[in-house]
C-alpha cells in the first residue's frame, strides 16, 4: 500500500489538506489561523486524519506544506533585523538598485525601504576579480572587527555578499566562519552558497531576503515539524518540494509556493486528462496569475516580489491586477476602468451588502452568471438588488443599459486578462491557440469561456474541484533541489571535460547536503542545463545539458550546445543567427524524486447514483441578449454527460459559465472539457 | 460600431500592448548592454496622420521626438511608403534627436476589399553605443553635427519586403562597433515587424474602420484628461530662468528661459529669452524641447493617460528659431538629447511650482551624467565601446523626501551591474556608492547623488558629458539646494586632477575616473533654519 500523503495549502481564508490515500483524493477545507498558521493546520490534521490522533503520532504519512510565512514576513515588513556584508566600496547596491524608478510619470514613485538599512551594511576591503583570481586580500583583523560591530549592533539575519564570490567564495567561507562564533545564533547566509550567479544587485537582494526572513521561517517549520512528527516538506516557488530543514536554510526559496501549488495542481489535471499544454488561470478576488505549461512547467530566475528582486527558480507565473472584486468605474477621460483596485473581501463587491463599490462579481450577479443563492455553496446569499442599482448610477452616467455595462465591465477585465495571457504566449514565442486554457480559483470557471474565445484558444479544461488544485498540486509535489553557478564560458572556451568536471563537482555537494536529509539518494535523479546566449547579450535562455552518456567530443559538444541554444532562439524570438558565437553563463542542476502520481478517480461522478444533473432555468445575459439557460449541479455530473451552451453549472467552490458557441462534457477524472464548435 | 467607454478602454489597452510587446521584442533580441541591460529604447504606434496613439512607457525623452521621426518618413516619400517598407533615420534635423538615436518607421496597411489602405505607422528608437564620429560612443564636444558621427536622412532601409543590406553595411563600416549595430538593426527590425504584424491583427479583429475611430478616440480621450488636468492650475504667467554650465568649449552659462501662460484649458509655453544656439554640443533639436513638454505634463495628468499627441494639442510651444531649443541644422546636438534635455525639464517644473506649490518636487539632480569610453581590449583583442548614464539624487516632493541614486524625469535606463561590466569591458569598478549628504536639506531632503569609481585596465579615450557642477539644482520653498556633481580624474590612482563638466581626454591603466553625481534640491525650509 503506497504511502498517505498529506498536501497542506494555507491560504489568506481558508486551509486546504488534501489527502492521498490509494489513489483517492479526499479534501478538508477549514478557516486559516493567520496569526500562527500552524493552530489551524494542527486542527485540521486532526479532523482530517484520525489515524494521527490514534496512532499517537505515529501515523505513517508524509506531510507536504505551501507556507505564506516567508512571503507575508516579506510583504508586510515584518523579518528580522537584518546586516549585510558587502566588498567595500559597494555596501549601496542593494539600495541603488538598477538605478531606474518603477514609474515613469509618477513624481511620487517610491522605491521598496532596502531590508538591511544603511547602518547595518558594512564593507570589507577585498576583491576577486572576473577570473576568479583574488585581487586584494581579504584581513582577519577587518573580519574581526565587523563581527565585533554586528555583535554590538544586535541583529536577527545576517548576509554576506562579495563581488565574483561566485567564482571564488574563499572570502565569503573565511567570513561566514567567523560569523557563526556569534552568540544568539543570527540567521546566516552567503551568496555563493544562496545563489552562485553574477548580477551583484539581484544576487545581493536575494540573500538579503533570506536572511530577513529565515529567523521566523526556520522557528516556524522547526515547531510544525515537532507538531507533525518527521517527513515534513516544504512546497518551493519552483514547484518541487524539499525537506523542512533545508527548506528552513534556504526559505528565499519557498516564498511564492502557493502559486506554485496552484500550477503543479494545475498541470497535473491536464496531463492526466490529455491535455499537457496548457494556460492556467488562476482568478481570485484580487489578481489573477496565469503560467503557460508547453508540456511541462516553465520556471524562471528573474522574479520580483514586492519589488525586491529574488532570482532562485520560481515557476514562470504573470499576476495581473484583476479579479472578482475589481472595482468598475468611469475615469476622468471617460473610459470605463476595471482595476486594479480592488474591494478585497470587506467591504467585498457591492453585493456582499456592506461597500457601494462596483466590482467584476457585481457585474456577474447583474447578468445572471452567478446565482445569489449559491455563494459559498449557499454560506452567504449576495444581494442582487444592490448591484442592480448601483450598475444603474453607472450606466445612466455613461448612457448605456444596465446590461450593456454590466457585459462591458466583464468585457474590460477579459481584455486585462488577455493581456496578461498574451504576455506569457505570444511574447515569448507560443501560440495560445495550440493550449488548453485551465481556469481555476473562485472566478476563473465563470470567465473562461469568454476568454478563450477572446485569444482564439480552442479548449477550456475545468478541473472537478478548481478550489483544492494547490493542496493537490503541494500533495503531489515531486523533491527537488535546484543548484546553480556562472562560469561565464565563450564558445571556443567550452570545453567537454571541464563541464563535465563541473557538474560532476556541484552534484557531489548536491547529493552530500541531500543525503543528510535522509532522502533515497540511489533514486536521486539528475537533470542538467545551460543557461546560454549569444557573447555580450544578456538574456540567458536554459537548454539541456547533452546527455552525459552520449560519448561525443567537445567539438561536437560545442555544435550541439550551439544548435540547441539556436532552436530556443527561435521558437522564443521568431529568429537566430547561426553564425554568432554563444556563450555558456550558468550552470543549472536539479537532484530530484519523482514521487508517485496518483491516479485520481472521479470519486463524485460515480457515486453519484440517479440523480439528474439538471436542476432548473434561469435567464443569463450573454453578448447576444438575455438567454433561457440551463442550470446544472456538477455534483451529479457523469462522465460522458454533455452539455451544450448556454448553461451555468454550480457547484460548492466555483460556477462555470457555459456561453451559446460552446459545449462541454464530463471526463474520467470529473473535469469539464469545454470545447468550441 | 461606434466608440463608447468600454471600447475606448479595450483600444487602450490593446495599443498599448502592442507598443509594449514591441519593446520586449526589441529588448530580448538586441546585442548591446546600451538597449539590453540599460533599456534606452521605445516603441510607439501612429495613426495615418503620423499621430502618436501609444507609446510604452519607456524613455521620456523620445516622446515627441518619436511622432517627428514618423512625419519625416513621410515626408521624404509622400506617397511612396509601401506595404512591406521601412524606413530608417537618425538625421537630428529630420526627426531625430542625436545620431546614436537610430528610429525606424514602419507604415501598416489593412486589407480591405482586396485593396491595401494605410492604416498607420509602428516606430521604434534604439540608442546605438557607437555610430562613429569624433570620440567613441558619438555623443563627443563637437562644433558641428558632422563631427559626431554617421547621419542617416530617411532612407528605405526595406523595400517591398527587400532588406538593403549595403545600408547596413554601410552604418556598420562607420561605427567602432559593426558586430553590435548589426544585432541591434535586426532587432529592430524584428520589434518593428512584430508590432506591424499586431496592429494588423487588431483590424482583421475589429475592421479598419473602427480601429481608426479608436486611435482618434484615444488622442481625444488623452487630450480631456490633459485639459482636465490644465483646469486644475491657477490660471497666471509664470516665468523662470535657470542656466546650464557651459557648451564645453566656452565657460559661459547658458540660461533656458521659460514663460507659461496658463488660461483655462490651455497652456502657452515661450522660450523667447533662452540663449541663442550655441557653438558646442548641447543644442536640442525642437522634437527634445516637445519631449520635454509632454513629458512635464504627462507626470501632472496622472497615470492613466496613454502618452500620445492629443496630450499636446492644449498647448502651444514657441521656440524661437536659431535658439538653444530649436538650434538651426549642422549644429552639433549630441548634450541636447542627453543634458539640454534635463534643464528644459527642470525650468518647466520651477514655473509650474510657482502655480502648484504643494505638488510640484524641488529640483533634481538635472544631468545623465553620460560617461563613454572607447578603445582597444587587448585580452580580448577587439575594439570597445562603453556608455553609461548615472542617477543623481532626485528632488524632495512636497510630502516626502527625494529618492537618492536614481533616474529623473527625461531617462529611466538601467544601470551596467559591475559584474557584467567586468566581464565586458578592460575596466574595473572600485567604488558605486550613495554619495551621502549631497541631497539638499530642508522640510524633506533632495535624494543623494551616487559615486561610480572606474579604473582603468586598458588605454582608453573618455568622454564625459555632465551638468549641475557650477550650478547645483535648486531647493523650493525655502529647501536647499543639492550639492553639485564633480568629475575627478585620479593619475595612477592617487594624483587628483579636477576636470570639468564636459571633457574628452586619455587615459592609460591604473588611471581611476570619479564621477560624483548632484544632488536633488530640499523643499521646504529645514527645520533648523531661522
Amino acid at each position: 500500500m503506497a504511502k498517505t500523503i498529506v498536501g497542506i495549502d494555507v491560504g489568506g481564508t481558508f486551509t486546504d489538506i488534501a489527502i492521498l490515500e490509494d489513489g483517492r483524493l479526499r479534501v478538508h477545507k477549514l478557516p486559516s489561523t493567520p496569526s500562527d498558521p500552524s493552530v489551524g493546520i494542527m486542527k485540521g490534521v486532526m479532523e482530517a486524519c484520525p489515524q494521527f490522533v490514534d496512532g499517537g503520532g505515529e501515523f505513517d504519512a508524509d506531510f507536504v506544506h505551501g507556507s505564506t510565512v516567508a512571503t507575508n514576513a516579506l510583504l508586510e515588513g515584518k523579518g528580522g533585523r537584518t546586516a549585510l556584508i558587502t566588498t567595500l566600496g559597494f555596501e549601496d547596491v542593494l539600495e541603488i538598485g538598477r538605478q531606474n524608478r518603477s514609474e515613469l510619470y509618477n513624481l511620487n514613485v517610491d522605491r521598496p525601504v532596502p531590508l538591511a538599512p544603511w547602518e547595518l551594511r558594512f564593507g570589507l576591503p577585498e576583491r576577486v576579480d572576473h577570473n576568479g583570481t583574488i585581487v586584494e586580500d581579504l584581513l582577519p583583523e577587518a573580519i574581526q572587527t565587523c563581527v565585533q560591530l554586528i555583535e554590538e549592533a544586535g541583529v536577527d539575519g545576517i548576509a554576506v555578499s562579495f563581488l565574483f564570490s561566485f567564482l571564488n567564495p574563499a572570502h565569503e567561507e573565511a567570513v561566514l566562519a567567523a560569523l557563526e562564533k556569534l552568540p544568539n545564533n543570527p540567521f546566516i547566509s552567503i551568496s555563493s552558497k544562496v545563489l552562485p550567479e553574477f548580477r551583484e544587485y539581484e544576487r545581493t537582494s536575494t540573500v538579503v531576503v533570506n536572511s530577513y526572513v529565515g529567523q521566523i521561517v526556520s522557528r516556524y517549520l522547526t515547531s510544525l515539524e515537532n507538531s507533525l512528527g518527521k517527513g515534513l516538506r516544504i512546497m518551493q516557488s519552483s514547484g518541487g518540494s524539499i525537506t523542512a530543514r533545508l527548506a528552513a536554510d534556504q526559505p528565499v526559496r519557498t516564498i511564492l509556493s502557493g502559486p506554485a501549488g496552484g500550477v503543479v495542481g494545475a498541470f497535473y489535471t491536464g496531463v492526466q486528462a490529455g491535455y499537457p499544454d496548457i494556460i492556467t488561470l488562476d482568478m481570485g478576488g484580487t489578481s489573477t496569475d496565469v503560467s503557460l505549461c508547453p508540456s511541462r512547467i516553465k520556471e524562471t530566475t528573474g522574479s520580483q516580489v514586492g519589488g525586491y528582486p529574488i532570482s532562485v527558480p520560481m515557476i514562470d507565473i504573470h499576476t495581473v491586477g484583476a479579479g472578482g472584486g475589481s472595482i468598475a468605474r468611469v475615469d476622468a477621460g471617460g473610459a470605463l476602468v476595471v482595476g486594479p483596485q480592488s474591494a478585497g473581501a470587506d467591504p467585498g463587491p457591492a453585493c456582499y451588502g456592506k461597500g457601494d463599490q462596483i466590482t467584476v462579481t457585481d457585474a456577474n450577479l447583474v447578468l445572471g452568471r452567478m446565482l445569489p443563492d449559491n455563494f459559498l455553496g449557499g454560506r452567504m446569499t449576495l444581494d442582487r438588488q444592490r448591484a442592480e442599482e448601483l450598475i444603474a448610477e453607472l450606466a445612466s452616467e455613461i448612457s448605456l443599459s444596465v446590461q450593456e455595462t454590466a457585459l462591458g465591465i466583464i468585457r474590460v477585465v477579459n481584455a486585462n486578462m488577455a493581456r496578461a495571457i498574451r504576455a506569457i504566449s505570444q511574447e515569448r514565442g507560443y501560440d495560445p491557440r495550440q493550449f488548453t486554457l485551465l481556469p481555476f480559483g473562485g472566478a476563473g470557471p465563470m470567465h473562461c469561456c469568454d476568454l478563450a474565445h477572446e485569444m482564439g484558444i480552442p479548449r477550456v479544461l475545468v478541473p472537478a474541484r478548481p478550489g483544492i488544485l494547490s493542496a493537490l498540486g503541494v500533495a503531489i509535489a515531486d523533491i527537488v533541489k535546484d543548484y546553480s553557478r556562472t562560469v561565464m564560458m565563450r564558445g571556443d572556451d567550452i570545453n567537454r571535460t571541464q563541464l563535465d568536471e563541473e557538474f560532476h563537482g556541484m552534484e557531489g555537494l548536491a547529493r552530500e547536503e541531500l543525503e543528510k536529509e535522509g532522502l533515497p539518494m540511489d533514486r536521486m535523479v539528475p537533470q542538467r542545463f545551460l543557461d546560454v546566449r549569444y557573447v555580450g547579450q544578456s538574456f540567458e535562455l536554459t537548454i539541456d545539458y547533452p546527455s552525459p552518456r552520449r560519448r561525443i567530443d567537445t567539438a561536437r559538444m560545442r555544435r550541439s550546445i550551439a544548435d540547441s541554444f539556436y532552436r530556443a532562439h527561435l521558437q522564443r524570438f521568431g529568429y537566430a543567427d547561426r553564425g554568432e558565437a554563444v556563450e555558456i553563463v550558468n550552470l543549472r542542476l536539479k537532484l530530484g524524486l519523482k514521487m508517485d502520481k496518483p491516479q485520481i478517480v472521479a470519486g463524485q461522478a460515480a457515486d453519484s447514483g440517479s440523480t439528474p444533473a439538471l436542476i432548473g432555468e434561469a435567464q443569463v445575459v450573454f453578448s447576444g441578449g438575455s438567454v433561457t439557460t440551463r442550470l446544472y449541479d456538477r455534483e451529479n455530473l457523469r462522465t460522458g454527460d454533455q452539455i451544450s451552451g448556454p448553461a451555468i453549472v454550480l457547484q460548492m467552490d466555483t460556477t462555470v459559465v457555459i456561453t451559446p458557441g460552446w459545449t462541454g462534457t464530463a471526463d474520467d477524472y470529473g473535469n469539464l472539457v469545454l470545447e468550441t464548435e | 460600431m461606434a466608440v463608447d467607454p468600454i471600447s475606448l478602454e479595450i483600444f487602450k489597452s490593446l495599443f498599448i500592448s502592442v507598443s509594449e510587446e514591441m519593446g520586449v521584442a526589441l529588448q530580448r533580441t538586441a546585442y548591446s548592454p546600451n538597449i539590453k541591460e540599460r533599456r534606452d529604447f521605445s516603441c510607439a504606434i501612429f495613426d495615418p496622420e503620423a499621430q502618436m496613439v501609444a507609446q510604452a512607457a519607456h524613455v521620456p525623452v523620445h516622446l515627441g521626438a518619436m511622432p517627428a521621426s514618423v512625419r519625416a518618413a513621410i515626408d521624404a516619400f509622400p506617397n511612396a511608403l509601401r506595404p512591406g517598407d521601412m524606413v530608417i533615420l537618425n538625421d537630428p534635423y529630420l526627426g531625430g534627436t542625436h545620431l546614436p538615436d537610430i528610429t525606424l518607421v514602419a507604415p501598416v496597411y489593412a486589407e480591405e476589399n482586396g485593396a491595401k489602405r494605410l492604416a498607420g505607422f509602428v516606430a521604434n528608437r534604439g540608442h546605438h553605443a557607437d555610430v562613429g564620429g569624433m570620440t567613441p560612443g558619438s555623443l563627443p564636444l563637437s562644433t558641428e553635427l558632422y563631427q559626431e558621427g554617421t547621419i542617416i536622412p530617411p532612407i528605405k532601409l526595406i523595400r517591398g519586403g527587400r532588406l538593403n543590406k549595403e545600408v547596413i553595411q554601410l552604418i556598420c563600416r562607420n561605427s567602432r562597433t559593426p558586430e553590435e549595430r548589426k544585432g541591434d538593426l535586426a532587432a529592430q527590425i524584428a520589434s518593428t515587424r512584430v508590432g506591424e504584424r499586431r496592429l494588423q491583427e487588431i483590424i482583421q479583429r475589429y475592421g479598419n474602420d473602427e480601429t481608426q475611430e479608436h486611435m482618434a478616440a484615444l488622442l481625444d480621450y488623452s487630450e480631456r484628461l490633459t485639459r482636465q488636468a490644465i483646469t486644475r492650475i491657477p490660471d497666471g504667467v509664470y516665468k523662470v530662468v535657470d542656466y546650464m554650465d557651459d557648451d564645453g568649449l566656452t565657460d559661459q552659462p547658458v540660461p533656458i528661459r521659460v514663460c507659461i501662460t496658463v488660461a483655462g484649458d490651455e497652456i502657452t509655453v515661450d522660450f523667447t529669452g533662452t540663449s541663442p544656439q550655441r557653438p558646442g554640443c548641447i543644442n536640442a533639436p525642437q522634437a527634445i524641447t516637445v519631449s520635454a513638454c509632454l513629458y512635464v505634463i504627462r507626470c501632472i495628468v496622472g497615470e492613466e493617460a496613454p502618452a500620445n499627441q492629443g496630450c499636446l494639442r492644449p498647448i502651444k510651444i514657441i521656440t524661437p528659431r536659431g535658439s538653444l531649443v530649436n538650434p538651426e541644422p549642422q549644429r552639433g546636438v549630441a548634450g541636447g538629447n542627453v543634458e539640454t534635455s534635463q534643464r528644459i525639464t527642470d525650468v518647466l517644473f520651477s514655473a509650474l511650482a510657482q502655480a502648484l506649490p504643494e505638488l510640484i518636487p524641488a529640483a533634481s539632480q538635472g544631468t545623465m551624467n553620460n560617461l563613454l569610453v572607447g578603445g582597444h581590449d587587448l585580452n580580448r583583442n577587439k575594439p570597445f565601446v562603453y556608455y553609461e548614464t548615472i542617477g543623481g539624487g532626485m528632488g524632495a516632493r512636497p510630502t516626502k523626501d527625494g529618492i537618492s541614486g536614481i533616474h529623473t524625469h527625461m531617462t529611466n535606463t538601467m544601470n551596467t551591474p559591475v559584474e557584467a561590466f567586468e566581464f565586458a569591458f578592460p575596466m574595473r569598478l572600485k567604488r558605486y556608492a550613495i554619495r551621502r549628504g549631497s541631497g539638499g536639506r530642508g522640510k524633506y531632503r533632495g535624494g543623494d547623488g551616487l559615486v561610480r569609481d572606474v579604473e582603468f585596465l586598458a588605454p582608453a579615450r573618455v568622454t564625459i558629458l555632465s551638468e549641475r557642477r557650477k550650478f547645483p539644482p535648486p531647493g523650493f520653498h525655502g529647501g536647499h539646494h543639492g550639492e553639485t556633481g564633480e568629475n575627478v580624474l585620479l593619475r595612477g590612482g592617487y594624483e587628483e586632477v579636477h576636470l570639468a563638466g564636459k571633457e574628452t581626454l586619455d587615459v592609460e591603466p591604473g588611471d581611476v575616473l570619479s564621477i560624483r553625481t548632484p544632488g536633488g534640491g530640499g523643499w521646504g525650509a529645514p527645520e533648523d533654519d531661522e
